[in-house]
């Protein structure tokens, strides 16, 4: 259920277990409205099953989990519609075109007036000529492009962008790092899983480093820069 | 090791891969010996059994066009696949050097787990047996297994001649073309006294080698068709290796194909079934599956004359093969797209009311087409055979889209339905579904026909009635294990997969 809060994700000892596997064995996590944090880690870490909770995909099995107020777990519809979320893999229906993904997305939104903002948006990310092709054809770069655009279409109050960067050319990444910084400036919490390190510290101001399912630490951006940076993160994850 | 030997030793890897992946071994060794032993049952009890001759005479009249339906089935479901079934779907397959060859002797090897090809084969070697007889059982039934085998061959040989010219310059609009002048052709002949024209040649041949029983003749033919079989073997492989070397066109354009923006519908029920519609109808194998579906049988019984109490037993026909073709495992459809479409703010019964209908609208038009191509010759129905072809119709569209709700969210696949070879679920599932999806609708056409034969439209409607009202009760149950966020978390982990 929806309740007073300020925080725009707050993830309370989480826990996910598919059969006998435990992918999250206990997160927790605080984004603030206007923060931006990267989710950092090695593969299998539980990035990925935590951000398929916060977008409402997969119920957590222990812990509570709640996205600009609203629990994931109780208030599940009411969560849709205030995240954005990019998947990790492909997020795309095959035989659907740009255009079509954004008329479903618009529609179950009741969005008004938001053609000129999905232009924009496919402007920028260089769709704009590919709008109305299907997107089975599409380079993985592309429909990379393609779910961010889809992510921040509605504006939404909490941004999850799963593998964002992955494949994506510089001119995506630069336009991933407008909407990430956009969505700040307007007051949005943003979550960021990705591998590179590099690119989540310039657009994120903390970084929490998952390991083997369970938060290992939540630092400030500065401290993951550069070299020293990068031997801090490969410490934490060793 | 030779390019053949090589192709054989990598048909053996992929096979061993196919069994140590498989989800239930247990139920395909189950499923298998049951295949093993109905093939055996059918080939010799019937020999046993005792008939009239009147019966052994029709069996015996029967057997060449029973031969020349074998031949029908391999050839058009080698054709209408794009090459007959793979080993191993196209994307993971691609990192690995599987050649041409080993393909096609794939595609061969998984011929049979098709129900048309098993059922017409079963019927076949039945017929066998029971001209035969046991004095002559086995030397019959080895002539009706190398015309089975011929038949299979030249069927994925013929498939992969047509995929070869459709891969070519102008190849899709050539085929389709061919295809119309065969279909043509047939219903041409078919409907006139020259209809014994189809099945003379070989298969009049080896039906009367059956029937004569002569060891000389049967070891000749049987020798023959052996030959025939293996010089198709390699010809399939030639064409195969040609094949390969074009880039399938249709699926090519499909995916390159632009789509111009239409006005934003009135509501999500509107814009989701919009893209349900789009993901069904811009799929190769989809849009070619149910037109075959829908306009095979129709040109049967256009050709035939069939009269509407035959008619009637055609729209569970259509309905259970048209829902082999995505209904089984409905949520492929999205593809990968489904954990995108999973976070959208809509209630999941919502999203499966769409789909549902969407199947149904499916079914419901290729039954219709059937229907309708079959009335043309079939002159004027009672009034109880026109009820009984609706209510057959809405009957079988009932059960075959709850079998669909239930299947897809019990055995979910990761399935990607690009190319023309893809189905929805592994080729022995396939089989499963097939073989219950016939027999529930076969028996409901049979049950409606028998009641018109005797004009009795009151227990047709309440017959309706409660199959409709059990089918709905099943859609309800299913609905309602979709609305369960777990279950639906591991049908989208397994498909986005």
């Amino acid at each position: 259920m929806g309740r007073e809060t300020h925080t725009a994700i707050e993830v309370s000892g989480l826990r996910v277990q598919f059969g006998t596997v435990e992918a999250v064995t206990g997160v927790d996590l605080n984004v603030e409205p206007g923060q931006a944090m990267a989710l950092l880690g090695r593969n299998g870490a539980g990035k990925s099953t935590t951000m398929r909770v916060l977008a409402g995909v997969v119920p957590p099995t222990e812990g509570t989990a709640f996205v600009g107020g609203y629990d994931v777990r109780d208030a599940t519809l009411e969560a849709k519609r205030v995240v954005g979320y990019c998947p990790d893999v492909g997020g795309l229906v095959p035989r659907a075109t740009p255009w079509e993904h954004l008329q479903l997305s618009a529609r179950l939104r009741n969005l008004e007036g938001w053609e000129s903002r999905a232009k924009a948006l496919l402007e920028r990310f260089d769709l704009g000529l590919v709008a109305h092709r299907v997107t089975a054809g599409f380079s993985h770069g592309m429909s990379r492009r393609l779910s961010v655009v889809l992510a921040a279409l509605h504006e939404p109050s909490v941004l999850l962008l799963d593998e964002p960067f992955d494949g994506v050319d510089p001119v995506g990444v630069e336009a991933t790092f407008e909407v990430i910084e956009d969505a700040r400036a307007r007051g949005a919490g943003v979550l960021v899983s990705t591998h590179l390190r590099d690119l989540a510290v310039q657009v994120c101001g903390e970084v929490a480093v998952l390991r083997g399912g369970t938060r290992m630490a939540t630092i400030s951006s500065g401290f993951m820069a550069g070299e020293d940076g990068a031997r801090a993160y490969r410490a934490l994850l060793a | 090791m030779s390019d053949v030997g090589r192709a054989v030793a990598d048909v053996r890897h992929l096979l061993w891969f196919r069994a140590a992946t498989l989800r239930r071994p247990r139920a395909v060794v189950v499923a298998l010996a049951v295949f093993g032993v109905v093939t055996v049952l059918s080939a010799t009890v019937p020999a046993w059994v005792t008939v009239d001759v009147d019966t052994i005479s029709g069996a015996a009249r029967a057997l060449p066009a029973a031969l020349g339906a074998v031949v029908a089935i391999s050839v058009a479901s080698a054709v209408a696949g794009g090459g007959g079934r793979e080993l191993l779907a196209r994307d993971p397959a691609s990192i690995h050097p599987i050649s041409p060859v080993t393909d096609h002797l794939g595609a061969l090897v998984l011929a049979p787990l098709n129900t048309g090809w098993l059922l017409q084969t079963w019927l076949l070697l039945g017929f066998t047996a029971l001209v035969a007889g046991p004095s002559r059982l086995f030397g019959a039934q080895v002539l009706t297994v190398s015309w089975v085998l011929a038949a299979t061959v030249l069927g994925q040989a013929v498939a992969w001649g047509v995929e070869w010219v459709r891969r070519g310059p102008r190849g899709v609009r050539v085929v389709r073309l061919a295809i119309a002048v065969v279909i043509a052709v047939l219903a041409a002949v078919g409907s006139t006294d020259a209809r014994q024209v189809l099945v003379a040649g070989p298969a009049r041949v080896t039906a009367a080698a059956i029937e004569d029983g002569n060891v000389t003749t049967v070891a000749l033919v049987a020798l023959t068709l052996l030959l025939a079989a293996t010089v198709l073997v390699v010809v399939g492989a030639q064409l195969a290796t040609l094949a390969a070397t074009r880039t399938p066109r249709d699926e090519g354009r499909q995916e390159s194909r632009t789509h111009a923006a239409r006005p934003l519908p009135g509501s999500g029920l509107a814009m989701m079934s919009r893209i349900d519609r789009a993901s069904v109808w811009r799929s190769v194998p989809l849009r070619r599956g149910t037109l075959l579906l829908a306009f095979a049988p129709g040109l049967v019984a256009l050709a035939g004359a069939l009269p509407w109490s035959t008619l009637i037993l055609f729209p569970g026909l259509v309905a259970s093969g048209c829902v082999l073709l995505f209904g089984v495992n409905l949520w492929c459809l999205d593809g990968r797209g489904l954990l995108w479409r999973e976070t959208l703010p809509v209630a999941p019964r919502t999203v499966l009311v769409v789909r549902a209908r969407v199947l149904a609208e499916v079914l419901l038009l290729a039954g219709l087409l059937t229907i309708a191509l079959g009335a043309v010759r079939a002159g004027m129905p009672t009034p109880a055979e026109a009820l009984a072809v609706v209510l057959a119709l809405l009957v079988v569209v009932g059960q075959a889209v709850s079998a669909g709700l239930r299947w897809s969210a019990k055995s979910p696949y990761a399935v990607d339905l690009r190319s023309a070879r893809a189905t929805p679920a592994p080729p022995l599932a396939m089989v499963g579904y097939s073989l219950r999806l016939a027999l529930a609708t076969t028996f409901t056409g049979l049950f409606f026909a028998t009641l018109a034969a005797v004009d009795r439209t009151g227990p047709m409607v309440v017959v309706a009635v409660v199959l409709l009202a059990v089918s709905a009760w099943r859609m309800v149950r299913a609905a309602r294990r979709w609305s369960d966020p777990e279950r639906r978390a591991a049908v989208v982990a397994v498909v986005a997969a």
